[in-house]
């Protein structure tokens, strides 16, 4: 291995001035890490495009934008509350969204957040090539795609996950007795995950699902929301146009219905569709695993 | 001299086409070339070796280890594309520190590694500038840089000069060369372009049509002929008849001529008869074989091995 210095130190061999060493190419003879690191790699380059961290402002702006209005309505709760102690005012009568009708209300958010950021992740490394550089090294296509698709889950997950916890913790704090009323509601909390992360699982998946069939991210974008969309249209008009046992059947079509119904069966809340609602979850399930099965298929070949 | 990669018998067909029709050949340590046309099957080569293809029989292996086989194997090996495989918006960098990671470097020895090899590719100054405010040379050599920045073994190169000018080949061929004999990494250098391979390699396998044409050291396709070739800057008709007195026929292209078969006491007879002719000469020099002549086949239709 060349080593050459170059020595320029003063003539004199006087201390205290500058010297200038080039030591040429340097091998790696140090430690070297399998494929954990490198899924752990991918992972955190996930997350930082999800948020558009170290990227432009322009790519800061989607990600921020959708992320703050899911967790907006937790915010305004608890700064009017916060307002209205703070002169004087009672709190008292002041509901505030349950935990099942927060996720309702953040589903359209999500489902844009989804849409919008997922294609971040994917689309570019296949239209730029990059793709081919992640599969000549120690790591699968699946290993890639794994790391991902959890990094954008784990960011969608804690989007939904930290508004219930804010609120969770405001209705615990603005109880007479806040430790009673924890213990009276640690149910919740298991609840809360458990909705969050069903509900990230699934349309985190949709979402890398519909990314990995177009290099284009507006594309993607439109073939996701258009999946939601028109499944939520065929489903409502097929529960309208059939009576009886195939208008039910009809509602497993319509995406949203089955993630909310999913959400509301978590929270033992009211049924929003007409079937059981433990139907919807296992249909909520096969379409994720479908939706993940389709996604590894399609990376499956990539590169060969 | 240790096989670092080694193509046995290698088939390769995409649907009908014969990309690879059962090549074999060995590389060794050093700097090689696989020179051959467009279509020649050198990618297919090349990816077969790093397991992004699956081969139809045969075998490709690195360092005895299957091309698809233990993915750790691609922690020493490095891979420069012919096509655009750079993140735009991505400082040089971080892209570079992101790859050394996923190849299974620490974060701060591949933040380290990363400006090292940007320092290498001449690119240190322009390291947190967004690779697509690059010019093509500069991409080029961040490609370089990314192949390099996890020290493999070996590195293939797929047509590294493709696009560039005539200074930027220069300083492409120049890095090329020092990454090789400077650096002891081993080199595989894919191209078609014959200057290319001549200047930097010291072997050179050759492809034509998914076959191996010929195989060996570079230098022994760039030997010395028996032709001698006298470059004139006047006087050749002169020099011609002088040559002619002496027994030499020699064959006239313009202002050179051109003696088959010259033996070493022919160059005292050719500088008498410049001296005697008044001949103003220009150069005196043995015709030496190219690479290029390899793609001539040979009358009878065979090719040496």
């Amino acid at each position: 291995m060349s080593q050459a210095i170059e020595h320029e130190g003063p003539a004199d061999g006087g201390a205290g001035i500058g010297e200038v060493f080039d030591l040429g190419y340097q091998g790696y003879d140090g430690e070297r890490h399998g494929r954990w690191q490198a899924r752990r790699a991918i992972w955190r380059d996930g997350i930082r495009i999800t948020l558009g961290l170290g990227r432009g402002v322009t790519k800061k702006v989607v990600p921020f934008t959708f992320i703050g209005l899911v967790w907006l309505p937790a915010v305004i709760v608890i700064v009017i509350t916060a307002f209205i102690s703070t002169f004087g005012g009672s709190i008292a009568d002041i509901e505030g969204p349950s935990f099942d009708e927060y996720y309702d209300g953040a589903m359209f958010f999500t489902v844009l957040f989804a849409a919008v950021v997922a294609p971040e992740l994917l689309c570019p490394d296949r239209r730029e090539g990059v793709l081919t550089l992640y599969l000549v090294r120690p790591i699968t296509a699946t290993d890639y795609i794994g790391a991902r698709w959890l990094a954008f889950l784990t960011v969608t997950v804690l989007t939904l996950w930290f508004p219930q916890l804010l609120i969770f913790f405001w209705k615990s704090l603005s109880a007479s007795d806040p430790r009673e009323w924890a213990i009276d509601n640690w149910l919740a909390l298991p609840r809360l995950f458990a909705a969050g992360a069903l509900l990230g699982i699934f349309l985190a998946t949709l979402a890398m699902c519909g990314s990995s069939f177009t290099v284009r991210r507006p594309y993607a974008a439109i073939g996701t929301l258009a999946i939601v969309v028109i499944s939520a249209a065929i489903g409502g008009i097929g529960r309208e146009a059939f009576s009886g046992a195939v208008g039910e059947w009809a509602s497993l079509i319509n995406l949203p219905m089955v993630t909310v119904s999913v959400v509301h069966w978590i929270f033992d809340a009211d049924t929003v569709g007409p079937l059981d609602e433990r139907i919807y979850f296992a249909w909520q399930t096969v379409l994720t695993a479908g939706f993940g099965v389709l996604l590894w298929w399609r990376y499956r070949g990539q590169g060969r | 001299m240790t096989t670092l990669l080694s193509a046995q018998n290698l088939k390769k067909h995409y649907g009908s086409v014969r990309a690879l029709d059962g090549v074999t050949f060995d590389i060794e340590l050093g700097v090689t070339g696989l020179l051959g046309a467009n279509g020649a099957g050198k990618s297919t080569v090349l990816k077969l070796f790093l397991g992004l293809l699956q081969p139809d029989s045969g075998r490709a292996e690195f360092l005895s280890i299957p091309g698809a086989g233990p993915i750790d194997a691609r922690q020493r090996i490095g891979y420069m594309p012919e096509h655009n495989c750079l993140p735009y918006a991505l400082p040089a960098a971080e892209f570079l520190t992101h790859m050394a990671e996923v190849s299974g470097l620490p974060r701060v020895a591949a933040r380290v590694r990363a400006t090292d090899m940007l320092r290498h590719v001449g690119l240190f100054e322009e390291r947190y500038r967004a690779i697509g405010t690059y010019s093509t040379g500069m991409k080029q050599r961040v490609k370089l840089a990314q192949a390099l920045v996890h020290d493999p073994v070996v590195v293939l190169l797929d047509e590294p000069t493709a696009g560039l000018d005539p200074g930027g080949r220069q300083d492409m061929l120049d890095l090329i060369r020092s990454t090789g004999r400077d650096f002891g990494i081993s080199i595989v250098l894919s191209s078609h372009l014959m200057g290319d391979v001549e200047r930097t390699c010291e072997r050179v396998i050759v492809l034509d049509a998914g076959l191996v044409m010929r195989t060996g050291p570079v230098a022994g396709f760039l030997e010395e002929t028996e032709t001698l070739i006298i470059e004139l800057a006047e006087g050749a008709t002169a020099l011609a008849t002088a040559l002619a007195q002496r027994g030499l026929a020699t064959r006239a292209e313009g202002r050179t001529l051109i003696l088959d078969g010259a033996t070493g006491a022919d160059y005292d007879t050719v500088r008498d008869a410049v001296v005697e002719s008044g001949a103003l000469l220009y150069r005196l020099a043995p015709e030496r074989h190219s690479l290029t002549e390899i793609f001539v086949p040979p009358a009878d239709g065979e090719f040496a091995e």
